[in-house]
């Protein structure tokens, strides 16, 4: 058995190249595909422009001024500041390429040809497919969200579509470019030639959106924002709000659990019922809620098997028992920030700081 | 094809609906060989969730399940049962990867659960997919979907401007997507470790810290500043001067990112045509997009790249998030009918003969149809 001071991915180097002017959602989804690999021991090695990655100046801030955004997404990783437009600086990148194992990139960057005939596995993050012709297209990462029609998805259907909170795109596109990596990591340390690697935003948005074209492709109409004729609906409760959501299996579970006999009316009996009367189905609910904390919603819901979802806030998470349990939010410094969602034989993998900008 | 990177590997899939089948189908997609575990009592509820009809046959003809499963096997085993544990547990010698997401504790009463399986092969990477984790007062918890954008912050932060918080809804179900993005690689790399070492792991994945480690940075920035505001605000961003979706005069949905702020664009938007409207802004240097819906990504091929793919009777199916030496996926065999190998993989792996098939058949052990009243 391998001693838990070693890390399964110790034993690799990686270079993240960080081009100049590289569109930010690209650089998120490439540092966080780093920052996975480097928080499981790989040694990431994080090429920075003159005057640094951008990022870290991105919002949000800490209190000191420093970007948190930067702080979590390059964990564990070295930096070094190569001018790429020079040659004794592509020079000094061709080297380093020659005994990593792997190398993230941007395309389209300046580098791109000089990675991709590297001894290093190629792994590329880019905005679209290539079989868009789009290289030049101004993006960003929301419009990304949009052609991915993941907008489209989340809101009221006679107002705007909504973007989901966070990051998105750029995140799905950063673990998936983990995982790229892992095989490629997987197909040399085998033996074998490691297949290079091609992530878009784009692509991953879609893919993860699999259920709009799977359902249009079986009605020929898409699924879209429903709002308020959702079966599924936010409620307000004593404390904050509390997203009611349940399969078809736990219908009988969730009606006992409110207790109203106007529920056993047959008209709610199936899905497409309750969303027909899906006004007069939330009038029967929302009073259950109003007077109860999402504590008690989630523990009385939960004894009875059903999934509601009590909505809390990031600030909120750093309390969340369950987290604290798992310790789940690792200690940084004076800060807490999560810690790579997976426990390998009960180990975490604790980060360690993101890397001062080298003088 | 015997130098893909997970060539030789072979995973034992009790993976259900997305979280879990589909981390077993990335598995598939990097040359795994993947057999999944239902049973007649039990299917992967996407079989259910997605029937077209009720005629005979129907739990083979959910296009969920059929986009989720392509390219692995198909066994109808009861876990309920003694000799269908007996024939799991044979089965798992044979392989290198467990994938399930059930409710914590269900394998383990079935004599299936890491513990079981590391005795009679302890090179095997057990990978369990939950919602809260293998441990911890929630642990027992149960989910589905959005659940998870409640609670792991993401729904606190989606929303109209100071209005109630929104969840990405049962047609998205965000958080189950993401899930096997980050546990396929993990599993690899677990594999890597079982490969130099001999020894296999258990890896607990909690869905809900996988959705929350997506709000890494706001959730440092809420540690560093408690009073942090973090409430609704559309579609607006930090740090971006102007960005929103607009409506253009043929009624569709176009979103606009803007480094400057540009109090016409609404009217802008309003006086053209959503096509027109994109190019021209595109033209002027400004990211803008099509608000799409599932008609228009079936649509634009070039744009859907490498995610959708067609399996041999047609179906479309899942593709590939990425592309491997520049391809896409190759469609092996489409989603497996229930317990459509059983009878194949039982003589492959395990030797069985044509009596000790008859015998699990008549015990119900193995089958072809739900055998628990669901029809």
């Amino acid at each position: 058995m391998s001693p838990s001071d070693t890390l399964p991915l110790q034993r690799f180097t990686i270079v993240e190249v960080n081009d100049r002017d590289v569109p930010l959602c690209l650089r998120l989804a490439t540092s966080l595909a780093g920052k996975i690999a480097a928080d499981l021991g790989a040694t990431v090695l994080k090429v920075e422009p003159p005057g640094g990655d951008p990022m870290r100046r991105a919002p949000p801030h800490l209190p000191q001024g420093e970007s948190a955004l930067f702080q979590f997404l390059n964990t564990s990783k070295r930096s070094l500041v190569l001018d790429l437009a020079g040659d004794s600086g592509r020079a000094a990148l061709a080297k380093l390429l020659d005994t990593a194992d792997a190398a993230l990139f941007e395309e389209p960057a300046s580098i791109a040809a000089l990675v991709r005939a590297g001894k290093a596995t190629p792994i590329e993050i880019a905005a679209f497919p290539v079989e868009l012709d789009a290289a030049a297209r101004p993006v960003s990462e929301f419009t990304l969200l949009a052609l991915g029609g993941l907008l489209h998805m989340v809101g009221e259907p006679d107002r705007k579509p909504l973007r989901l909170g966070g990051h998105q795109a750029s995140y799905a596109a950063g673990l998936t470019a983990f995982t790229g990596l892992a095989a490629a990591l997987a197909a040399r340390a085998a033996g074998h030639t490691a297949p290079s690697v091609r992530v878009s935003l784009a692509e991953v948005l879609q893919w993860v959106n699999w259920k709009a074209a799977s359902g249009a492709e079986a009605s020929g109409t898409s699924p879209g924002r429903e709002g308020r004729s959702s079966e599924f609906q936010i409620v307000p409760c004593k404390d904050g709000h509390v997203a009611v959501v349940y399969t078809v299996t736990q219908w009988p579970a969730t009606r006992a659990l409110i207790g109203d006999p106007r529920l056993m009316d047959t008209k709610f009996n199936t899905r497409a019922g309750r969303r027909q009367n899906v006004a007069e189905l939330y009038a029967i609910l929302t009073p259950w809620f109003a007077g109860k904390t999402r504590t008690e919603i989630q523990t009385t819901a939960q004894a009875k098997g059903v999934p509601f979802g009590p909505i809390f806030s990031p600030s909120e998470l750093l309390d969340t028992e369950q987290y604290v349990a798992r310790g789940f939010l690792a200690k940084l410094g004076d800060y807490r920030m999560p810690q790579l969602p997976v426990q390998w034989n009960g180990r975490s993998f604790a980060p360690k700081p993101a890397p001062e900008l080298p003088a | 094809m015997s130098t893909r990177p997970l060539s030789g590997v072979r995973v034992l899939d009790f993976g259900l609906l997305t979280a879990g089948a589909n981390t077993s189908a990335m598995l598939a997609d990097l040359g795994a060989d993947v057999i999944k575990i239902e049973s007649g009592a039990y299917l992967d509820p996407f079989r259910v969730v997605g029937k077209p009809d009720d005629n005979a046959g129907w739990w083979n003809r959910s296009p969920q399940f059929r986009f989720t499963n392509r390219n692995k096997r198909g066994l109808a085993l009861n876990l309920k049962d003694k000799d269908g544990q007996r024939v799991i547990r044979e089965l798992a010698t044979h392989c290198d990867v467990v994938v399930e997401n059930f409710r914590r504790g269900v394998l383990d009463r079935a004599g299936l659960g890491y513990a079981d399986l590391k005795k009679i092969n302890p090179r095997i990477v057990f990978a369990a997919i939950s919602s809260q984790g293998d441990t911890g007062p929630e642990r027992m918890n149960v989910s589905f979907g959005s659940t998870l954008d409640a609670t792991s912050g993401i729904a606190a932060m989606t929303g109209y401007e100071g209005e109630e918080p929104r969840i990405s809804g049962m047609d998205v179900n965000y958080p189950d997507q993401i899930v096997s993005l980050f546990a396929t690689g993990i599993v690899i790399t677990a594999v890597m470790e079982a490969r130099r070492t001999g020894q296999g792991c258990f890896l607990d994945f909690s869905q809900r810290e996988v959705a929350s480690f997506t709000l890494g940075e706001e959730i440092l920035a809420a540690s560093a500043d408690p009073a942090r505001a973090q409430a609704r605000r559309g579609n607006r961003q930090d740090g971006v001067a102007q960005q929103d979706t607009y409506k253009c005069r043929d009624g569709r949905w176009i979103a606009i990112t803007r480094d400057t702020a540009d109090p016409a664009l609404e009217a802008f938007c309003a006086g053209h045509d959503s096509t027109a409207a994109v190019a021209a802004l595109l033209a002027r240097g400004i990211a803008a997009a099509p608000c799409n819906d599932g008609v228009d990504l079936l649509k634009d091929t070039a744009l859907a790249g490498v995610t959708l793919a067609r399996d041999d009777k047609g179906g479309l199916v899942k593709g590939l998030p990425y592309r491997l030496d520049g391809r896409g996926i190759t469609i092996e065999r489409a989603a497996p009918d229930l317990g459509q190998h059983t009878e194949a993989v039982l003589r492959e792996l395990l030797g069985y003969d044509d009596a000790a098939l008859r015998r699990l058949a008549d015990a119900d052990v193995t089958s072809t149809t739900p055998n628990s009243g669901e029809t």
